[in-house]
């Protein structure tokens, strides 16, 4: 390691760090590109919008913003899916670059390019691991202060969202969070008018909490309903009562506030991630699927209660046991009954197919539930009928590396071809 | 039934006792205030008992299962019931999905179904 080097990158860093405080969201990308200057750098932050097809330049003033550039069939796009650095060789006046994984985390924000000027060496591995320090630096900037401004939200959509959507968003966690035993991920689609579903986790070192929820209803009445069970879940869950109590809190929030009638189906689950113990209960909601070797074990259809609503008292926690490796997927009806034109279903049976085959050819989990979600509205071919959610456990320190960025080789692509 | 309705619903009481309300096409998120218009006026006058056949429904979606358990809460709390005849495989389908099947009253016929009151 060259000395000189990297006191030019902590001096980086600490430009960065010192001036994050000041920052607004819109001006870390002006900032990042001062930082990154004396580098011999010129960065470029791209963002992935909600629906997760195309990445989107942060505008910096006095520069040319680029356009958006899909996540489908491009280079950037790949560094993205797979959240791991590639190097695309330089062509003709085009100078070679960087794409790096911007995470917070290990939820998938987009990435930055770094090109090389003024005679800058880009090559080396030393050089790669750099950018990615700043990355990493970038991505927790992004999760701490995105919220404080517009400019990122508004970067990220490309239309506008409804009241319900809007609410339902901010009820969420991350889309994805990896400890060093597991992985979690989620995707909610149609990502702009999102109403009746939701979902929460948590992701502890010795275990996780998982809840999918579908509440009846359309648009803002379905998205209120959702949220109250939603928040008394996780409050009666933060005060340390179990799946039953939770359930029953649920039950509650809702005939409570709610006169006429308004219920949600769910999933509540906890797995210890130090046995493999999974406790669940079923409020009227699709079982969830317990995935092993690339097939369907079976289909988890105990413990089942009515709907969160309805006064249900009955309910018995039903127990599986996992074993490492496993895959768990949490859905909502709209993946299952999405119908093509001519009434095909989409069905459990191209699910559980379409999961083991993307995550068992080591795609990273949340790019699993990306290339699912996006064939789900494929399959439809128009506006969807229905809110679709998908949830996804991996049981395995293997998978939850895949969500790190920098845990594996980077990739060259020498010819240029971006 | 003409083209552009996806649900009519008619009075077809069989006694004088316990309205029968016979619910024909689709019943979702839109289409599910023709019922409940048509239960709100047979419940009436704090009317407690209702029957719905549903023989001849094609299709229920969660908007038709949140209207029977209103019904059901609304008959239930003045003392009487809701009573779904003639559950066609489709509707039994998402109510046993919901475990729903476990509150409401099903019947195997209009007949049963107003018996059951008696």
């Amino acid at each position: 390691m060259d000395t000189v080097v990297d006191v030019g990158w902590c001096q980086a860093l600490r430009t960065l760090l010192d001036r994050a405080h000041l920052v607004t969201p819109s001006g870390l990308a002006a900032l990042v590109a001062e930082a990154a200057g004396p580098l011999g750098l010129r960065p470029t932050i791209w963002l992935i919008d909600y629906e997760q097809t195309s990445l989107h330049a942060m505008p910096v003033a006095g520069r040319e913003t680029p356009g958006p550039i899909p996540v489908d069939g491009s280079l950037p796009g790949r560094a993205f899916a797979s959240v791991v650095s590639l190097y695309v060789g330089g062509s003709g006046t085009q100078a070679g670059r960087w794409w790096v994984p911007v995470v917070n985390g290990t939820e998938r924000f987009g990435l930055i390019e770094f090109t090389p000027v003024d005679g800058t060496d880009g090559q080396g591995r030393d050089f790669v691991t750099r950018c990615e320090l700043l990355a990493g630096l970038v991505g927790h900037l992004l999760g701490t202060i995105m919220t404080g401004g517009d400019g990122i939200e508004q970067l990220r959509r490309t239309r506008p969202m409804s009241v319900a959507a809007e609410l339902l968003w901010r009820q969420l966690p991350p889309l994805t969070s990896s400890t060093e035993a597991a992985v979690v991920t989620a995707i909610l689609q149609p990502c702009y008018d999102v109403g009746g579903d939701g979902f929460d986790y948590v992701l502890e070192n010795t275990g996780a909490c998982l809840l999918v929820l579908d509440a009846m209803g359309r648009g803002l009445g379905a998205g209120l309903a959702c949220a109250v069970a939603l928040a008394a879940i996780r409050a009666t869950r933060r005060a340390g009562r179990g799946l039953y109590d939770q359930a029953r809190a649920a039950d509650a929030a809702l005939l409570d506030q709610f006169q006429d009638a308004r219920f949600a189906t769910a999933v509540l689950a906890e797995l210890d991630l130090e046995t493999g113990r999974l406790r669940y209960v079923n409020a009227g909601h699709p079982a969830p699927l317990l995935l092993r070797g690339g097939r369907l074990v079976r289909q988890l259809s105990d413990g089942r209660r009515m709907p969160l609503g309805v006064d249900d008292p009955s309910v018995e926690v039903a127990e599986e046991s996992l074993e490492p490796g496993d895959r768990l997927l949490l859905y909502t009806d709209g993946v299952t009954e999405a119908r093509a034109d001519g009434g095909e279903r989409f069905g459990v049976d191209r699910l559980v197919d379409l999961t083991e085959r993307h995550a068992g050819s080591g795609l990273p989990a949340p790019e699993t539930l990306r290339r699912l979600a996006h064939t789900v509205t494929a399959h439809q071919g128009g506006p969807p009928a229905d809110d679709a959610t998908l949830m996804l456990v991996e049981w395995s320190a293997t998978a939850s590396h895949r969500t790190v960025p920098g845990a594996r080789q980077v990739i060259r692509d020498d010819e240029g071809r971006s | 039934m003409t083209d552009d309705e996806i649900l009519t619903v008619s009075r077809a009481d069989t006694t004088g006792s316990v309205p029968v309300l016979a619910a024909v096409g689709e019943i979702d998120h839109d289409s599910r205030d023709i019922l409940r218009e048509a239960a709100d006026l047979a419940l009436r006058d704090g009317g407690s008992r209702l029957v719905i056949d549903l023989g001849d429904v094609s299709f229920c979606d969660s908007g038709g299962l949140g209207l029977f358990l209103e019904l059901h809460r609304l008959t239930t709390a003045r003392g009487g019931a809701l009573r779904l005849a003639r559950v066609p495989p489709p509707v039994q389908l998402v109510l046993g999905a919901t475990n729903l099947d476990r509150l409401l009253h099903l019947e195997p016929t209009v007949e049963d179904a107003v018996r059951a009151f008696r």
